[in-house]
């Protein structure tokens, strides 16, 4: 019994470390919302992510139908809020527009992902 | 119990043992994808990884039909990128009248350990493919569960494909994965001799070679969310994965003795991962009778130590595994 107390609590122990650790950097959510249809046209991209970011190794592209970027200026880690990644927006026309990013975590977590979303009219 | 009625129970035992256990689990990071560790089959994954503890309960496919118990843990280690090894074994419980008496047996199972090397993974097309050998060491478990006394070498390939690469007009097709296996057991032994304790009868067998295959489908809501349109769910099912698993064995070599009838399961159920561990529940369905009676289930907890420990026991040995290259597109 108490054999058994004791890997009780060391399964304890081990799920609050799980719980409270680091882990890799998983979009949370955007806006424009993943998959949505948004009119007026954005001016910016906003990504939150589950987990901090390194901004030097951490970037997003939008890319229009015909595969050609359309951001306005360089993607930006918020440095107060470092889950949250954004990158201006040239004015874009009515179209299907995808977002690729790839991060590297605080803990040194690389991650990567895509998306789209549409400018309607 | 005869010795031959003992030898079913476990025979029986140990198929199940070998479904369950032969699953080396792990998760796999393949572009948008992630292959969360699966319970009956193993993912293509290489990780670094605790499954423990896994509880299941079902009835064997002997005759008589008898309820086992198993707990059962493995830990998986890189030792570069895209090298792993892993060691695991199960604690497991027959009841009666299973068991060389009929009153039941305890006992470990064999250990196994299992390495696995990557071979690519592509993250446009969400695929990764992965070879391994598993070593189950005969005579490290209890014979009264249905530990064998040989040990048994299974060389298998795995792999893994996302349809995040569907055209936009099956967008909803697209959270699906499927993963498979395929393996031969191979045993060390060709002949194994059994000595009745009552009569003291001997009794030769031959063991098999058996093809140990399956897979699953798999359909990802955090996929659904993050890649493909979030839907304002609530975070409980944002992070949900149903998952039908199928894990079969069929001899297919000196089957004098066990026959080349077809054993597995098929295990319907749901995984639940958080950003360090997922937690997987399934049902365990006998597809036919020889591989068990009525309808068990499996739960099981799975910490990523790559996620918990990033600086320490979650890195590979050699080589840190991170690219610190600027981030690049490919068009």
């Amino acid at each position: 019994m108490r054999n058994l107390i004791q890997a009780a609590a060391a399964l304890a122990l081990f799920i609050g470390a799980a719980t409270a650790a680091m882990a890799h950097a998983h979009l949370d959510h955007a806006s424009p919302a993943v998959g949505s249809t948004v009119s007026p046209a954005p001016s910016e991209v906003v990504l939150w992510f589950s987990e901090m970011l390194e901004p030097a190794f951490s970037s997003v592209e939008v890319r229009d139908g015909n595969g050609a970027a359309v951001q306005a200026g360089k993607p930006r880690v918020d440095p107060r809020q470092r889950t949250q990644m954004r990158v201006p927006l040239k004015h874009l026309a009515p179209g299907t527009y995808k977002v690729l990013w790839r991060v590297l975590s605080v803990d040194t977590h690389r991650s990567q992902g895509n998306f789209s979303f549409t400018v309607g009219r | 119990m005869s010795c031959r009625m003992a030898k079913l129970a476990q025979c029986g035992a140990a198929t199940v043992f070998i479904i369950m256990s032969s699953a080396a689990q792990s998760h796999e990071i393949v572009g948008n994808r992630s292959f969360p560790a699966t319970l009956a089959v193993d993912d293509p994954g290489v990780s670094d990884e605790l499954a423990f503890p896994a509880f299941s309960s079902f009835r064997t496919g002997d005759d008589p039909s008898v309820r086992q118990h198993d707990i059962s843990g493995e830990f998986s280690k890189r030792i570069t990128e895209d090298f792993a090894v892993s060691f695991g074994t199960a604690w497991s419980r027959i009841h009666a009248p299973g068991g060389p008496m009929m009153t039941g047996a305890s006992g470990f199972q064999n250990l196994e350990t299992a390495f696995k090397y990557r071979l690519f993974k592509n993250p446009e097309q969400e695929f990764v493919m992965s070879v391994g050998l598993g070593i189950e060491w005969g005579g490290s478990g209890a014979q009264d569960v249905g530990a064998e006394r040989h040990n048994t070498y299974t060389p298998t390939i795995y792999f893994g494909k996302g349809f995040g690469d569907l055209a936009a007009s099956l967008n909803f097709a697209r959270p699906f994965a499927v993963t498979g296996q395929i393996g031969y057991a191979i045993p060390g032994s060709r002949l194994a001799i059994n000595t009745d304790p009552d009569t003291g009868d001997v009794d030769i067998e031959t063991n098999p070679g058996v093809l140990v295959w399956g897979g699953s489908l798999q359909y990802s809501m955090p996929y659904l969310k993050s890649s493909v349109v979030d839907l304002g769910l609530p975070e409980f099912f944002n992070r949900l994965i149903p998952i039908v698993e199928l894990a079969l064995q069929t001899p297919v070599t000196s089957t004098v003795n066990s026959g080349t009838v077809t054993t597995g399961t098929i295990n319907p159920g749901f995984l639940w991962v958080a950003d360090s561990y997922q937690i997987g529940v399934e049902a365990i369905i006998p597809v036919n009778h020889q591989s068990g009676t009525g309808v068990g289930a499996i739960a099981q907890l799975h910490f990523f130590l790559d996620d918990i420990f990033p600086n320490s026991i979650g890195r590979p040995i050699f080589g840190n595994g991170i690219n610190m290259g600027r981030p690049a597109f490919g068009r």
